[in-house]
C-alpha cells in the first residue's frame, strides 16, 4: 500500500530512483543535478525573498499535480487529507510543537498574518487596546495591521530596532521601552508581534527572551512572524513559547512557491477562535481542516514536505548541516567585503543566520530608498547580480555615534546567502579595487564617476 | 509551439512527471482539433473512469498543463526579475481577455483570484465590516437561496450571521418545472426581508445551483432586486463561465464571480471576481493583506505574497485552446448542452423516472431522477451509492439526495447530477452508468435490509 500511496510511484510501481548523496562541497554536481532550471549567469544572493527549489521536489510536485488532474474526486475522498496529515506531522516533529492540531498549512506568513489579526481584531474591546510591533516589521505586515488593527480602532505601538546592532540587550531594552509605552495610558497590549529574524534590515531578533519579557508584561498573544526561521534557525516552539508563530517552507527550507506552516499553541483559548479568511464547509472544525480546504485549488506545494525531509537529510548533517554551512559561508563572505570596502557589518554574527548586512561604501552615495532600488536594478541587469539593498536613514538618536566608513555615512547591502558555497572565496581576496571597474549611476550623480568592482560579480555560482 | 523535447530533461523524471511530447499540430496555428489531438489533450485522464463530474473540479488539458509547467519554471529561474518584470505585466493580460469575455466595461472591475469561495469571502467580509462600522443596523438582512453552495453558506455564517445580519433563505421547489416557480419564491422571500422596516443589504444568487443543479434567471432576479431596493447582488457562478452566458451589462449584478477551472480549461485554480464600477461604490479588499493594500481590488489580488501565480498567467493560452474548437466557446457550450439533455433524456426513459428541470433550466450540467426502487433515503446513502459506483464500477457521478415532502409516496428520492463534456462523451459510457446503478442497486439492496417494499425494476 506505501509503494502504492508513493507519490514517485503513481500508479504503478516503478523502480525508485537511486538518490545519491549530496555533497554540498561539490557545488557543481549539485548545480547541475539539481538546480540546472535557475538562471545560469546570476548571482542569486536574495534566497531571503523567494527562495529556491530543487528539482527532485519539483518532480514531485507535479507527480502530485497529475495524480490530482488524473481523477480528482478520488483524490479530493481518498488522497488529500491523509497526505496533508503527513505533512503537518513532520513539520510537528521540525519545530517540536506538542500536537499536531497546533499545526496548519497555509501558502505563506502573509495569510498567516491574516488569520491572527483577524482573530485580534475579533477580540479588541477597549478604546485602549494596542498591538506592538517591530518598525521593520515586513510591509504586509504593516498593512494587515492597518487592515485589521487600526481600522478597528485599536492604536498600534512601533518599536525600533537598533541598527546597526551590536547585541541582544539593545534590542530588549528598546522592547520594554516599546512595551512600557503601549501601556502608559491603560492601554491593553492584545498582541506582540515579534519577528524572529527581520528582512530590512536583517538581524536574528532574541525571540525567547522577548515572549518572556510579553508574558511578564500581560501581554494578551505573542505572535512570531518567524518568516525566514525554517532552515535558517533551529526552531523549538517550546522553548520559544508564544502563542503564534509562522515560517515559510520556501525560503530556506526548499519548497515550492509556496508553503507555510502556522503554529497556534494549544493551551491558547483563541486557537479555537482562529479562522481562515477563505471560509469553506470546513468552517468550524479547526484551523488545520479549515486550512486544508480552502475550495479547489493545487495543494501540492504542501503534499511534498514529507519528500523534502528525504533531500535535506541527503546532505551531511541535514538540515542543521545545511544551517551551519549556510551561517558559515555567509559571515566569512560578509567579513571579506567588509574588510575590502573599509566598511563593516550591521550586527555581530551571532545575530545573523543566513542572512547578512554589509555596509556599503558611501562613495556611492545611496541616499534614499529610491537610490538602494536603482543600484538594486542596475546590479540585477549589467552585472547579472540579485541582491537586496537596504537604504538606512541617518537616526536622530545617534547623533555622534553615527557610524562612518572611512568616507562617509552607512549604506548596506544585504547579503542572503543560499547553501550552494563559492569555492572562490579564496579569490575575493584578490579581488581588490584596481581591476574591473563600472560605471555606477547612483556614483555618477555624486559626481564619481567610478565605483570598485569586485570579483564577486562574476561568480555565477551564486 | 510544435513538438519539443522538454527543455529540463532532469525534469522529465518517471512516467507520471513526465508530460508526452506535445500532439504534432497542423500547421494552420489556429486550426481545429481534430479528434485525435482531443484524445492526446487528455492522456492524463484515468482512462478506466467515466468522468460525469466535471463540475467539481473542472478538467485541464495537456497543452495548458505544459505551458504552466514553463511559467512556473520561469519563476523559479529568476524569481527577482519575474516579480519585477514580467508578473504583473501577465495577470493584466489574463484580465483584460476576461473582461471582454464577459463584457464588462472597466479593467478595474476584474480581480483574479483562487476561486468562487475566495470571492465570496471577498464580498461578504465588506458586508461584516459594514455591520462592525455602524453602516449596516444589526438585524439587517441578506438573502440567499436555499439550495446555494455549502461554503458560500458557510460564509454568510461567519462574515453575516456573525456580524449582527439576518439570513433569510429562499426555498426553490425541486424538481422544478418553470423559471416562474423560483422567481414567485424570490419574490416571498424578499417581502419577509423587507419586513419591519429592515433593510436587504444583499442578495446572494447562483447563476447555476450545484446540488441540485438548475440554471436560475439570474437577469429578472436582479431586476427585482434593483425593484425591491436590495443594495447589493452577488451572483455566485461559479458554473458560470463555459457553461452558459455570461455577460455583466445584461445581467446586471454588482459583484459576480466565476470560475475558470470548472468549464473553461484552466488549470486549478483560477476565478474572476467583477465589481460594478458605480458611483459611490466601495472598494473591497482582499483578507490576505500585502504591501498592495489599498490600490483596488485586482491590484491587492494580483499579490497576496508570493506563491504559484501560473494558473492566473496561463490564461491567454487557454483562450487559444478554446478557440481551437469550432464556435470556440459557445461552440463547446452549446455541444455539451445537447449532449447532456440526450443523455439525461436517455436514462430517464430506460429508469422511467424524469429530469430535475425542464432541459431549458440546465446547461451542462443535468439531473436524473434514479429508480424509487433503490431507496436512496439520506444523504449517506447517496455517498455510499456514488462510492460505490466510483470504486465498483469506474463511474464518478454526483448523486443528489431530495427529501419527499410530506404526503408524497413512490416519488424520486436520489437524482444522478450529471456533467460531462462533451469531449469525453460516449455513448458506452453512458450505456455503462446506466447498467452500473441497477447492479450498485442490486448490490445494494442485497447488503442493507431495506424497509422499503422491493419493486420489480427494469
Amino acid at each position: 500500500m506505501d509503494e502504492k500511496e508513493d507519490p514517485r510511484n503513481g500508479d504503478h510501481v516503478t523502480k525508485k530512483p537511486k538518490l545519491l548523496k549530496l555533497s554540498i562541497s561539490d557545488p557543481e554536481f549539485l548545480l547541475g543535478s539539481e538546480f540546472s532550471h535557475h538562471q545560469p549567469g546570476t548571482a542569486r544572493i536574495n534566497n531571503g525573498s523567494f527562495g529556491c527549489c530543487p528539482e527532485s521536489i519539483i518532480a514531485a510536485q507535479r507527480t502530485w499535480q497529475l495524480r490530482f488532474l488524473k481523477q480528482p474526486d478520488h483524490f479530493y475522498f481518498s488522497t488529500l487529507r491523509p497526505n496533508l496529515s503527513k505533512s503537518r506531522a513532520v513539520v510537528k516533529t521540525l519545530i517540536n510543537a506538542s500536537d499536531l492540531d497546533e499545526i496548519s498549512l497555509v501558502d505563506n506568513a502573509t495569510t498567516a498574518a491574516a488569520i491572527v489579526l483577524q482573530q485580534v481584531g475579533r477580540r479588541f474591546s477597549h478604546v485602549n487596546d494596542t498591538v506592538v510591533m517591530f518598525h521593520c516589521a515586513f510591509p504586509a505586515i504593516k498593512k494587515s495591521i492597518q487592515a485589521y488593527v487600526t481600522r478597528a480602532g485599536a492604536s498600534v505601538i512601533e518599536v525600533r530596532l537598533p541598527f546597526p546592532v551590536n547585541s541582544d540587550s539593545e534590542i530588549i531594552a528598546e522592547f520594554r521601552k516599546g512595551l512600557s509605552k503601549a501601556k502608559s495610558n491603560g492601554g491593553k497590549v492584545r498582541l506582540a508581534i515579534i519577528d524572529h529574524i527581520t528582512s530590512m534590515p536583517s538581524v536574528l531578533v532574541p525571540v525567547r527572551e522577548l515572549v518572556e519579557i510579553c508574558r511578564e508584561q500581560g501581554v494578551d498573544q505573542v505572535f512570531v512572524d518567524a518568516a525566514h526561521a525554517i532552515g535558517s534557525v533551529p526552531i523549538d516552539v517550546q522553548e520559544i513559547g508564544a502563542d503564534f508563530y509562522v515560517s515559510n517552507l520556501y525560503k530556506w527550507f526548499f519548497a515550492p512557491p509556496s508553503v507555510a506552516f502556522l503554529y497556534c499553541r494549544k493551551s491558547n483559548s483563541s486557537s479555537s477562535a482562529m479562522h481562515h479568511p477563505v471560509v469553506s464547509h470546513e468552517y468550524g472544525n479547526g484551523l488545520p481542516i479549515e486550512s486544508s480546504w480552502i475550495g479547489t485549488r493545487d495543494y501540492s506545494p504542501q503534499l511534498v514536505i514529507p519528500t523534502i525531509i528525504e533531500f535535506v537529510n541527503r546532505f551531511e548533517g541535514g538540515i542543521e548541516g545545511i544551517m551551519a554551512r549556510n551561517h558559515e559561508q555567509v559571515v566569512k563572505m560578509g567579513k571579506m567585503l567588509a574588510e575590502s570596502w573599509g566598511t563593516s557589518l550591521g550586527s555581530p554574527p551571532e545575530m545573523c543566520a543566513s542572512m547578512i548586512m554589509v555596509a556599503l561604501p558611501s562613495k556611492l552615495c545611496v541616499t534614499s530608498d529610491d537610490d538602494a532600488f536603482s543600484l538594486r536594478t542596475h546590479l540585477r541587469e549589467k552585472y547579472k547580480v540579485e541582491v537586496p539593498i537596504y537604504y538606512r536613514p541617518p537616526c536622530e538618536d545617534d547623533g555622534e555615534k553615527e557610524p562612518r566608513d572611512k568616507d562617509g555615512f552607512w549604506r548596506i547591502i544585504k547579503f542572503a546567502r543560499c547553501f550552494r558555497p563559492n569555492e572562490k572565496v579564496g579569490s575575493y581576496r584578490s579581488s581588490l579595487p584596481s581591476n574591473d571597474v563600472c560605471v555606477s549611476p547612483v556614483a555618477d550623480t555624486c559626481g564619481l564617476t567610478k565605483f570598485k568592482n569586485n570579483r564577486i560579480l562574476e561568480d555565477t555560482n551564486g | 509551439m510544435g513538438s519539443q523535447s522538454h527543455p529540463h530533461p532532469h525534469l522529465n523524471g518517471d512516467s507520471n512527471t513526465h508530460i508526452p511530447k506535445k500532439p504534432k499540430l497542423s500547421s494552420l496555428p489556429s486550426s481545429l482539433f481534430t479528434e485525435a489531438e482531443i484524445q492526446n489533450e487528455f492522456n492524463h485522464h484515468d482512462p478506466t473512469v467515466a468522468r460525469i463530474n466535471n463540475g467539481s473540479f473542472g478538467c485541464c488539458p495537456l497543452s495548458i498543463i505544459q505551458s504552466q509547467q514553463q511559467l512556473q519554471l520561469e519563476f523559479l529561474r529568476q524569481p527577482d526579475h519575474f516579480y519585477f518584470s514580467e508578473l504583473k505585466p501577465g495577470i493584466l493580460k489574463s484580465r483584460s481577455l476576461i473582461q471582454r469575455l464577459i463584457n464588462a466595461h472597466h479593467l478595474d472591475e476584474i480581480s483574479i483570484v483562487d476561486n468562487a469561495t475566495t470571492a465570496a469571502a471577498i464580498v461578504l467580509q465588506n458586508i461584516a465590516w459594514s455591520f462592525a462600522e455602524g453602516k449596516f443596523n444589526h438585524g439587517d438582512v441578506a438573502i440567499m437561496l436555499h439550495y446555494a453552495y455549502g461554503a458560500v453558506k458557510k460564509s454568510i455564517e461567519a462574515y453575516v450571521t456573525r456580524a449582527g445580519g439576518h439570513v433569510i433563505e429562499v426555498h426553490l421547489p425541486f424538481p422544478v418545472n418553470s423559471k416562474d416557480e423560483i422567481v414567485f419564491e424570490f419574490r416571498k422571500a424578499l417581502e419577509r426581508g423587507k419586513e419591519n422596516g429592515k433593510k436587504v443589504r444583499l442578495a446572494v444568487i447562483d447563476h447555476i445551483t450545484s446540488m441540485p443543479s438548475v440554471v436560475i434567471p439570474v437577469k429578472e432576479l436582479v431586476r427585482i432586486c434593483r425593484e425591491e431596493g436590495v443594495d447589493q447582488v452577488f451572483v455566485d457562478a461559479a458554473h458560470g463561465i463555459g457553461c452558459t452566458d455570461v455577460d455583466m451589462q445584461d445581467i446586471g449584478a454588482d459583484f459576480y464571480t466565476s470560475n475558470l477551472h470548472k468549464w473553461f480549461f484552466c488549470p486549478p485554480s483560477i476565478a474572476f471576481l467583477y465589481c460594478r464600477k458605480s458611483p459611490g461604490c466601495i472598494d473591497l479588499h482582499h483578507p490576505v493583506v500585502s504591501h498592495e493594500y489599498g490600490n483596488g481590488l485586482a491590484v491587492e489580488s494580483a499579490w497576496i505574497g508570493t506563491r504559484d501565480y501560473s494558473a492566473q498567467l496561463v490564461v491567454p493560452k487557454v483562450f487559444d485552446f478554446v478557440n481551437r474548437f469550432e464556435g470556440g466557446i459557445e461552440g463547446i457550450k452549446k455541444r455539451n448542452h445537447e449532449n447532456v439533455v440526450e443523455m439525461g433524456q436517455m436514462l430517464a426513459k430506460a429508469w422511467e423516472t424524469n429530469l430535475g428541470c425542464p432541459p431549458e433550466m440546465c446547461a451542462s450540467m443535468i439531473m436524473v431522477g434514479l429508480p424509487a426502487c433503490l431507496g436512496i433515503s439520506s444523504d449517506s446513502d447517496t455517498l455510499k451509492l456514488r462510492t460505490h459506483l466510483r470504486e465498483k464500477f469506474g463511474v464518478e457521478v454526483p448523486i443528489y439526495y431530495r427529501a419527499p415532502k410530506d404526503g408524497e409516496v413512490d416519488v424520486v428520492t436520489g437524482l444522478l447530477v450529471m456533467g460531462s463534456l462533451v469531449l469525453f462523451f460516449i455513448i458506452e459510457e453512458l450505456c455503462l452508468v446506466c447498467s452500473a446503478t441497477l447492479h450498485g442497486f442490486a448490490t445494494m439492496n442485497s447488503q442493507n435490509q431495506r424497509r422499503n417494499k422491493l419493486q420489480r425494476c427494469k
